[in-house]
This record gives C-alpha cells, sequence and structure tokens, in this order.
C-alpha cells in the first residue's frame, strides 16, 4: 500500500460528506471511485490528494502523514486533475505541461535538459507533439483533456488521481482518455484513482471498483464481484442486468429505461 | 528552427515599439510644456548648465514631475497585473481591493482634521499639509488592502470572497469619503476632487523618493515571484497539486500588489484604468510569451502616464487637465477595443 485512507471522515460546516472512509492502494492499479451525484467521491479523492485535511482519520502516503508532506515533495510523488480545470486563456499546450514541471524546477532554478525531455515525453505519450504550440482554448475537448493529464505525467509522480477526466467529452474522447489511462499504468507502472460516471467505463478500466453511497463506502472489490452483489442497481435506484462476456472483459450492465 | 528565429524576432519587436514610444514620449516630455524654453537652454540644462530659470523649470519641476509619473504609472500597472493574474478576474485593478477608495477616505479624514485642527482660515491649497498625504494615502489604502485580505482568508482563502469582500469595502469606504467631503464643503472639496482625478501637479522629487523604496521592493521580489505567479493564474487545487504553496505565494503577491497600488495612489492619486488597461495592451502585444508581459507592462505603464500627463498639460495649458481624466478618457475605449478582439 503505497497510499492509504484509514478511517477518514471530512465535514463541510454540518454536512458530513464523508465517514470512516478507508482504502487502500497499491503500485500500478487502476482504482475506479463510482457512486451517484453528492456521494462523496470529490471529497474522497481531495482528501486523498492531500487537497482537503480530513477532520477524522487519516490519510498516509509512503508510510508518512499527509499532512507532513511539503506541497513540492508531495506534488513530485502525487498528482491531482480536478474536474474541469480553468486554465488561462493565453496558454499553449506545451507552456501547460511545463507547469507540471514547477515541483522539479522550483522557484529559482531553470529548466535543465531532463526537464525539457520529460515534457516532450508527456507530449508524446499523450499524442500532442503536433499541437505543442496550439493554444488550449483553440483544443478540442478531448485534446485540453490530454493536455492537463500530459501536465500530470510531467509531474513524473507515479500516482494520479482523476476527478471526472472524461466528463463533459464525446464517446470517442472518452475512450481515448481510458486507453490513455489504462496504457499510462501498464507501461508505466503509475497508480491511478479515477472518479467517474459512467459505469461501464469504470468496469472497462479498473482492477478495482469502490463504491460510494451517501459519504460512506459500500463496496469495494473486483468488478465481476461488484456485479453479483446487486449495489449498483440499488445505490443508484435502477433496474438493469449484467451482461457477462466471454474471455477476460469485464461485465458489462445493461440498463433497463422504462417508458 | 526557422519558426524559432521569426518568433524571437517578434518578441524583441513586441518590446522594442513599446520602449521607443515611451523614449520619444519622455523626450517631448521634457521639451514641451506651458513655459515654452528654447531647445538649446534645455539641453544646456540637461548637461548640467543653463540658465537658472531652465534649470529651476526643468530640474526641479518637469523631471521630478515626469520620474514620479512614470513611476505611478508602472507601480498601478503592474499592481493590476498582479491582482488580475492571482484573481482571475480580466476586470480587477487596485479599486477591486479598496485599496484606492481607504486611501481617498484617509485623504478626506486627514484634510478634514488637519484643516479644522491648524487654523480656521487655511483655505488655500499651498497652506494645507499636502507634503503628508502621499503617506496618509498609503497608510489607508495599505491598511484596507489588509482588511480585505484578512476577510477572505477566514476559514479557507476565497478568491471570489475577496473580489466581493474588495468591492464592498470599496464601496462603503468611498461613500463615506464622498459623504465626508460633500458634508463639508468649499475650498477643501476642491483639493480632495483634484486628487481624485489624479494629478501629477506639483509633484517634486520628494514624490519620487517617497515611490522609490516601493519601485525598489518590487524590483527585487517579482523576479523572484515570476514563476508563482505563472502558478498563480490557476485555481487553487491546481497550483497547489502542482507544488505550490498557495496561500503563502497569494499572500506574498498580494502584498507586493498592495504596496505598489498603495504608494502610487497616495502619490498621483486614484488613476483608475492604467491598473486596468495596461495588462490586458501587454498580454495583447507578448501574445504566448509570458516573459514579456512584465516588462511591457512596467513600459506601457509609465509611458500611458506621461503621456496622459502631457496631453493634458499641452491640452490645458496653466489649467491642466488632470492625467485621471485623460487615462479614463483613453483608456476606456482602448479596453473595449482590447476585450473585443480577445473574444
Amino acid at each position: 500500500m503505497i497510499l492509504k485512507a484509514t478511517n477518514v471522515g471530512v465535514k463541510y460546516g454540518a454536512h458530513r460528506a464523508l465517514g470512516a472512509f478507508s482504502l487502500g492502494f497499491s503500485p500500478g492499479e487502476i482504482v475506479a471511485l463510482i457512486g451517484p451525484n453528492g456521494s462523496g467521491k470529490s471529497t474522497a479523492l481531495h482528501a486523498l490528494a492531500g487537497l482537503t485535511s480530513p477532520d477524522e482519520g487519516e490519510v498516509v502516503l509512503d508510510g508518512r502523514e499527509m499532512r507532513s508532506w511539503k506541497r513540492r515533495s508531495l506534488a513530485k510523488r502525487l498528482s491531482f486533475l480536478p474536474q474541469a480545470p480553468f486554465a488561462p486563456d493565453d496558454m499553449s499546450v506545451e507552456q501547460l505541461v511545463r507547469q507540471g514541471r514547477f515541483a522539479h524546477v522550483g522557484l529559482f532554478q531553470s529548466f535543465r535538459s531532463e526537464d525539457r525531455a520529460v515534457v516532450e515525453w508527456a507530449l508524446e505519450s499523450t499524442g500532442l507533439e503536433d499541437l505543442a504550440d496550439r493554444g488550449l482554448k483553440e483544443l478540442s475537448g478531448g485534446e485540453r483533456q490530454r493536455a492537463w493529464i500530459a501536465a500530470a505525467l510531467a509531474q513524473e509522480s507515479g500516482i494520479l488521481i482523476l476527478d471526472e477526466p472524461t466528463s463533459f467529452l464525446d464517446i470517442g474522447h472518452q475512450v481515448e482518455i481510458l486507453e490513455l489511462i489504462s496504457r499510462l499504468s501498464r507501461e508505466r507502472g503509475v497508480t491511478v484513482v479515477i472518479a467517474i460516471h459512467d459505469l461501464n467505463h469504470a468496469m472497462a478500466i479498473a482492477d478495482r471498483i469502490a463504491l460510494l453511497s451517501r459519504g460512506k463506502l459500500v463496496f469495494e472489490g473486483s468488478p465481476t464481484a461488484l456485479s453479483a452483489t446487486g449495489l449498483v442497481e440499488t445505490t443508484f435506484n435502477v433496474q438493469g442486468e449484467f451482461i457477462r462476456s466471454s474471455g477476460t472483459e469485464a461485465p458489462y450492465l445493461q440498463i433497463r429505461v422504462r417508458r | 528552427m526557422r519558426i524559432t528565429t521569426s518568433r524571437s524576432t517578434r518578441t524583441a519587436g513586441a518590446l522594442v515599439v513599446p520602449l521607443m514610444l515611451s523614449a520619444v514620449l519622455l523626450v517631448a516630455a521634457i521639451f514641451l510644456g506651458v513655459v515654452d524654453l528654447p531647445a538649446k537652454d534645455i539641453l544646456a540644462v540637461l548637461i548640467g548648465g543653463g540658465s537658472d530659470d531652465a534649470d529651476l523649470i526643468i530640474g526641479t519641476i518637469r523631471i521630478p514631475r515626469i520620474v514620479t509619473g512614470m513611476l505611478a504609472g508602472a507601480h498601478f500597472a503592474v499592481a493590476g497585473l498582479l491582482l488580475q493574474a492571482i484573481t482571475r478576474n480580466p476586470l480587477a485593478d487596485p479599486t477591486i481591493l479598496g485599496i484606492s477608495q481607504g486611501a481617498t477616505l484617509t485623504v478626506a479624514i486627514f484634510l478634514l482634521f488637519t484643516v479644522y485642527g491648524a487654523s480656521a482660515d487655511a483655505h488655500t491649497l499651498y497652506s494645507l499639509p499636502l507634503r503628508w498625504l502621499p503617506l496618509v494615502a498609503c497608510v489607508g489604502g495599505m491598511s484596507t488592502g489588509f482588511l480585505v485580505f484578512s476577510l477572505a482568508m477566514r476559514n479557507r482563502l476565497s478568491v471570489l470572497r475577496l473580489t466581493l469582500s474588495g468591492i464592498a469595502i470599496g464601496a462603503t469606504l468611498h461613500a463615506l469619503a464622498m459623504g465626508l467631503v460633500a458634508g463639508w464643503g468649499s475650498a477643501r472639496f476642491e483639493i480632495v476632487m483634484q486628487w481624485l482625478s489624479g494629478s501629477l501637479y506639483a509633484r517634486s522629487w520628494e514624490h519620487v523618493i517617497f515611490l522609490l523604496p516601493f519601485t525598489v521592493a518590487a524590483a527585487i521580489a517579482l523576479p523572484l515571484l515570476h514563476r508563482s505567479i505563472d502558478m498563480l493564474r490557476f485555481e487553487e487545487d491546481v497550483a497547489r497539486s502542482f507544488g505550490l504553496s498557495y496561500r503563502l505565494h497569494f499572500s506574498l503577491v498580494l502584498f507586493t500588489a498592495c504596496g505598489l497600488a498603495a504608494s502610487a495612489v497616495g502619490t498621483v492619486g486614484p488613476l483608475i484604468f492604467v491598473g486596468l488597461v495596461v495588462p490586458h495592451l501587454a498580454h495583447f502585444l507578448a501574445g504566448r510569451h509570458f516573459g514579456m508581459v512584465m516588462p511591457l507592462t512596467v513600459v506601457l505603464g509609465a509611458s500611458l502616464v506621461t503621456g496622459a500627463d502631457l496631453v493634458g498639460r499641452l491640452l490645458g495649458q496653466a489649467e491642466e487637465i488632470p492625467i485621471g481624466v485623460i487615462t479614463a478618457l483613453a483608456g476606456a475605449p482602448a479596453l473595449l477595443i482590447l476585450l473585443r478582439r480577445r473574444s
């Protein structure tokens, strides 16, 4: 376990957004966080990324309490990508990706050849070499999301936490992002924690699924195990059935829409 | 490779033109004025000779006035640039933190007390303790900035709350100042109004010396902060996960902006449009060359105020038109054009 949340509780005023949340992550695995709107996915990700200090419990990264990590050393170990992040409109793809080197370069040093090499690599892995000089505003939604992922990659952090990276994208771009994430995990051994709305995408990409409901973790296990519990149907209040394909592919939920 | 060359030529061009413009303005501002001095007399003063009259006009009146204007212009423009970056609000300028309004109120209170406190017949402009105005206004502006900042920092730092409390507090202080001025009226009303519209009238080396420490401090701080300023243009979560200690750096940059703006408001009055327009113009000229934005902002800020003052002096002759009026008249259309082109 490189990253581990134990009994984490987060309150916003009187509202308890997350309670007794415990979940650990091993190197190189992809864990998908699913759950209805307001179930605490985002809060859990913020706590795991060290952006929200839990009111109860603790988050431990590499054996050290999250609170004791300095911002810069944390950024070299873990990168977080919020949902639909804001970017200054005069920024180019390459400039955004270069910001990912901040933790390595710091305030006073200048870019070294290794930093340039990493930026190049991040652009290449996300297929953005040809778009490097483009302004972020000129990109399609999928390309822009890839640019943000490239910036996170440039951190060389080993742990990637993504908050609904496929929202607002068309299906083609959604699949493109999912394939990119899965390739990173396979080829680079990056640990990925991803909050995602599309259940079937979660099942397809994740090694493990964590299901949240009203701030509580109600299930944690493989996609196949989840399909057998009936929890998806009750948590999301939908009817449907899991279709098991032959071979190694994850089960697929076919939702029934009454009309 | 060819692309890089053409890009760097463009980069150089983007700075050279404003620099030349600023040099031309500087020369024009020295040579042109209400008192018509022959060019050779002025040249004589500049190389260290010349008649006493010319020396008085150039060395004691025109040059300190120009230098004050250039410094104050650069202060306003850089403060605006910093505030627009960290609040992610393209309409931010020193008024958004209540700096100008706080300064106005303290100036009004100061004049009220010193006038009534000193002597009852102190009606004329010159007998008023004008030399203390910069300090008083600067302190007022800084304190308002800090008040707004501390309100925004309660619980969790919020940029939106910073902007909203700045606007609310600014409006309140402005209303108080106006009420005060309207209530006591007469001759002092004019001083406040004159100060409010922004003027370089009778600015001397004293004002330059007042501004310089702030200029030097910012000139040291800003190169050290340049990377955090880039980072602060992102939302808090993004900047923090890139590795920035957001609160610390936000405070440092805000503090710098506050010092620059308050010292400038103190010496020349609130020149609203400079802080608003110049950063947009600099962004427009720099394109994607972030490194150019700051130098361009400094040069353009200094030139705009020098130019506006020159125009005001020449158009108005002895009854000069306040710079604030010129910058607002010229700045507002410029801003509208820039915003149109950007969208």
